[in-house]
């Protein structure tokens, strides 16, 4: 634990406990993303399925990104992560992502996507409603996810036909948001 | 439907084992089988049995997403 850094969380008026919780339960949300988006990924076969591939695997490493940039943070503000899978499985700020009964329903699998993202888009901006002027480097970091979310939800927004975003592929590295916190 | 005051709603939050419920704006919500109220809990800082109107006003989604849980009853006096 970071003993100051945590302090420094309390004088500013932050439920620490509460907080450290709160991305604990976002971290098991990708993580296990990550997982239920891996089954998605190989099942995006076929003319219509190879299409999504590559917005699906950057969503998936950027999730997986997302748990390993989240992680430093818990164990710094003095917290730990589920000795059980199974455990932190359950206890994920957003539902199992499923593979759809028939996975060449190539909308029920955009569903599946937009509705992970849109969950986690809720989760970070509500940390960083928390953290705001108070918690800078949680509020950094949620900010930084936050923004990678936002794009992933466009990505399979678009495919779903409800409008232009402004966003295109990722091109070069994955996570450019959230990078900094991974080196 | 079903009709529960402020009081009898508070035994519906999970230490029980009865099912959960969430009261917003006079209408009552069952939330048993969401996986986001698992243990009468929600996102760390919402209880179930409670009223939850002025909650929801600060919570990152509006009232459309207690669509996807069923409304079973009524708040009265
Ligand atoms: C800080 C406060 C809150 C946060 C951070 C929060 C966050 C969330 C998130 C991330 C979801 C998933 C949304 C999605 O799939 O796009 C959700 C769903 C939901 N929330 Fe909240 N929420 C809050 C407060 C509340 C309150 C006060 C109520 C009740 C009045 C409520 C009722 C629900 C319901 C019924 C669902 C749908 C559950 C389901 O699909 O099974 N939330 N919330």
């Amino acid at each position: 634990m970071a003993r100051v850094a945590r302090e420094m969380v309390e004088r500013s008026g932050i439920n620490v406990d509460e907080l450290v919780e709160l991305l604990v339960k976002n971290a098991s949300a990708e993580l296990t993303t990550y997982y239920y988006y891996t089954i998605l990924r190989v099942n995006l076969i076929g003319l219509k399925g190879e299409g999504l591939k590559e917005i699906a695997e950057a969503a998936r490493i950027e999730d997986r990104n997302h748990f390993e940039a989240l992680v430093p943070r818990i164990y710094e503000l003095g917290g730990a992560l589920p000795a059980s899978m199974n455990d932190f499985h359950d206890i994920s700020a957003c539902p199992p992502a499923p593979l759809p009964e028939d996975p060449t329903n190539i909308e029920a699998m955009l569903k599946v996507f937009v509705n992970a993202e849109r969950c986690a888009v809720r989760g970070y901006t509500q940390i960083c409603n928390m953290t705001a002027g108070k918690d800078h480097r949680t509020y950094d970091l949620a900010l930084a996810i936050l923004n990678e979310e936002i794009e992933h939800e466009s990505w399979f927004s678009e495919f779903l036909g409800e409008g232009p975003s402004g966003h295109f592929l990722r091109r070069g590295e994955n996570s450019p948001f959230v990078s900094k916190f991974l080196k | 439907m079903i009709k529960l005051t402020i009081e009898a709603l508070s035994q519906y939050n999970g230490d029980h084992n009865t099912p959960l419920y969430i009261a917003y704006k006079g209408k009552i919500y069952d939330v048993s089988s969401s996986f986001l109220w698992k243990g009468g809990k929600h996102q760390v800082l919402h209880k179930a049995g409670q009223d939850l109107t002025e909650e929801l006003e600060h919570a990152p989604h509006g009232a459309d997403l207690l669509k996807r849980v069923p409304c079973i009853g009524q708040l009265v006096e």
